[in-house]
């Protein structure tokens, strides 16, 4: 299904033979928007809360419609780039604030604390959700950390609701099925751009309902 | 948002034009409005003004506030935030709990500030608004925008505008998506271009057989910032038929542009009262002359620097310019605190920027000057090269020697590391250019 009118933006995804740019409607991240909170608040998120989104700029169209989510569930926001070289901007917000949720972490980031010497309980270990992306979540787990699953299949993004769970998306959005283990998508409701089992980078099985990348696999 | 007409080289015209007593007699209204504000609630503005024996009550005009209000700098923030044990360093003037974000500076001089923000707290000229419509930005242009994500959402602005965001990483890796978007897209403008990112576009569209030339066609503006961009990339961006416009932040209290005369960096008047001071004084320096740029906000309730000592050098002058617009412009010299004193002369690192670029291993230009103190007997320089030079090492190190002594007069000691060495030490669009060791 296709969406008419103007453009909100053209953002990025991780398909599997590379990035994609996609074009993402007005609507969209409205109605995306419109349904963060209640995805937030399964975090246990919500007004007093303070989330820190770990992501990149070509990533906008995943992030926006959750940090815009936050801020109306009345959290505050903070951003950092999911990359190595933000890894000590990160290290210095949990320092220096307290925070409910990191979402977003990337192995790019834990390479950045590995070479700050920094250890990730230091880091991580007082927030209360941190949503790690595949490849992050394996080395979080292994340094004694409980992190929920973060997963962006491709435009979509998947949050486990618990530690050690599959990962959801938003089942009124979009469909997950799979090709052998890459993560497919299509999308339930009208977009600019059209998904019909569009196979993205993430390698997985599906369990619970939900996404559980294959271990060691870094989309 | 009400929107001029398209052909109006002005997006608000009657505020980007305004006579200068008039822009004076707004600045007082707005300065005498803030400094209450900021005295009643800013801890660290508070304590600086109790220091110095000043109180809201002693300012009535700008003359007043030049002569007697304490200044503040990223230090006396650091430290309140140290001694204090306020995260926000005392500059956070209303409750924490009202704030929306807390967003972060760059980083550049050591560890970042965090920035509290209120979104939708008004106020706010749109001030980038005026500067891309300046450019030639229109509603229903695509816009590339190159950034990173410590600032917050800033395609929000653009979106604003009602153009449309082509939004990408701050990394050489997405130049050739960048390539291949504009030919689709053909963005208006472009936003933010960095020297490593100019060589990154050249290297994609050599290997994918594009002309740069083709890829940059549908742009009126391609704006950089971070950092100077040195003259081996300005020259290729401009072989390319690239216009170019310099953007620069404004003491963390706002932002300045070039504009079609690329004469000096438009910073709007009716958002920061800018002083130019002697750097180790308090002394005003006279219109073109070197100074401190000093500013204070006129509009940010949330973080209200005032007289925050910016350690950019810079020039500033008053005079309306060939675009018509009435607001002062600086232009951006170097950083105070990047000054090395070596055998009697001094040295920053845009004196070094070209000469180090003009050898071919280092065409990146990244570099840092090895600064221990304010003095040093030798000029040190650790220098970047690309990895298809590493055997030919001693050749590059005599070349960026020559270079160096023939901008500077002084033979640097040159260790010369990888270029991904220096562009792991980030934030991503600039790296720092001094390091102590």
């Amino acid at each position: 299904m296709t969406a008419a009118g103007a453009h909100w933006g053209v953002g990025c995804y991780e398909g599997d033979t590379g990035r994609v740019a996609w074009e993402i409607s007005h609507d969209e991240i409205q109605r995306e928007m419109g349904a963060a909170p209640g995805r937030l608040a399964r975090l246990g998120v919500g007004a007093g809360s303070r989330v820190l989104f770990c992501s990149m700029l070509s990533e906008a169209g995943q992030f926006w419609p959750l940090m815009v989510g936050a801020m109306l569930a009345g959290a505050q926001l903070s951003s950092a780039d999911a990359n190595e070289g933000e890894a000590a901007r990160v290290a210095m917000f949990t320092r220096r604030l307290p925070y409910d949720a990191v979402l977003g972490v990337t192995p790019a980031l834990l390479d950045g604390l590995d070479g700050l010497r920094v250890p990730y309980r230091d880091v991580f270990g007082g927030v209360r959700v941190v949503g790690a992306r595949p490849g992050a979540y394996e080395r979080l787990a292994a340094a004694g950390l409980a992190p929920h699953r973060f997963v962006l299949a491709g435009p979509a993004v998947a949050i486990g609701a618990e530690p050690g769970g599959p990962a959801h998306v938003d089942e009124q959005e979009w469909r997950v099925d799979l090709d052998g283990d890459v993560v497919c998508v299509t999308n339930l409701r009208p977009r600019a751009t059209t998904f019909e089992r569009t196979r993205t980078a993430v390698r997985a099985r599906l369990a619970g309902g939900g996404i559980v990348p294959s271990a060691g696999r870094e989309p | 948002m009400n929107l001029p007409p398209a052909d109006s080289p002005y997006f608000s015209p009657a505020e980007e034009t305004m006579p200068r007593e008039r822009i004076e007699e707004l600045q007082l209204e707005l300065l005498l409005e803030m400094l209450p504000h900021a005295y009643e609630h800013a801890p660290v503005i508070r304590a600086a003004w109790e220091a110095a024996g000043v109180t809201p009550r002693d300012v009535r005009t700008v003359d007043d506030f030049r002569e007697r209000v304490p200044f503040v700098d990223k230090d006396a923030l650091r430290r309140f935030r140290d001694e204090r044990g306020d995260p926000f360093g005392g500059l956070c003037a209303v409750p924490p709990a009202e704030l929306t974000a807390v967003n972060s500076t760059s980083g550049t001089t050591g560890d970042p500030t965090l920035v509290p923000e209120q979104w939708g707290a008004g106020g706010r000229p749109a001030v980038i608004t005026r500067d891309f419509w300046g450019m030639g930005v229109r509603p229903g242009d695509h816009v590339a925008l190159v950034l990173f994500t410590f600032r917050g959402p800033v395609y929000g602005l653009f979106q604003g505008l009602g153009t449309v965001p082509v939004l990408f990483d701050f990394d050489p890796a997405e130049m050739p998506r960048l390539c291949e978007l504009s030919l689709r897209y053909r963005p208006r403008a472009l936003y933010n271009f960095g020297s490593v990112l100019v060589h990154a576009v050249r290297d994609a569209c050599e290997r994918r057989g594009l002309d740069p030339a083709d890829v940059f066609s549908s742009y009126r503006a391609v704006v950089y910032a971070g950092e100077p961009l040195g003259p081996r990339a300005r020259a290729l961006a401009q072989e390319w038929g690239v216009e170019l416009f310099e953007h620069t932040g404004v003491g963390d209290v706002t932002a300045a542009f070039e504009c079609h005369a690329h004469d000096g960096l438009h910073f709007w008047e009716d958002t920061a009262l800018v002083e130019c001071v002697e750097p180790d004084g308090r002394t005003p320096v006279p219109d073109g002359a070197r100074g401190e740029l000093v500013a204070t906000t006129l509009f940010n309730r949330v973080a209200p620097l005032v007289r925050y000592r910016s350690d950019d050098i810079v020039r500033v002058t008053r005079a309306p310019c060939r675009c018509g617009r009435t607001h002062a412009r600086m232009w951006p010299i170097g950083r105070k605190g990047d000054e090395v004193v070596v055998q009697g002369r001094p040295v920053l690192p845009v004196d070094v920027w070209g000469a180090v670029e003009s050898v071919d291993a280092c065409a990146m230009g990244l570099f840092q000057v090895i600064r221990p103190g304010p003095q040093a007997d030798r000029l040190r320089l650790r220098v970047g090269y690309a990895p298809a030079w590493d055997g030919r090492l001693g050749t590059v190190g005599d070349e960026v020697r020559a270079a160096v002594e023939a901008a500077t007069g002084i033979v640097p000691d040159v260790e010369l590391v990888p270029d991904a060495a220096l562009l792991r030490l980030g934030p991503p669009h600039k790296i720092p250019r001094v390091a102590p060791r």
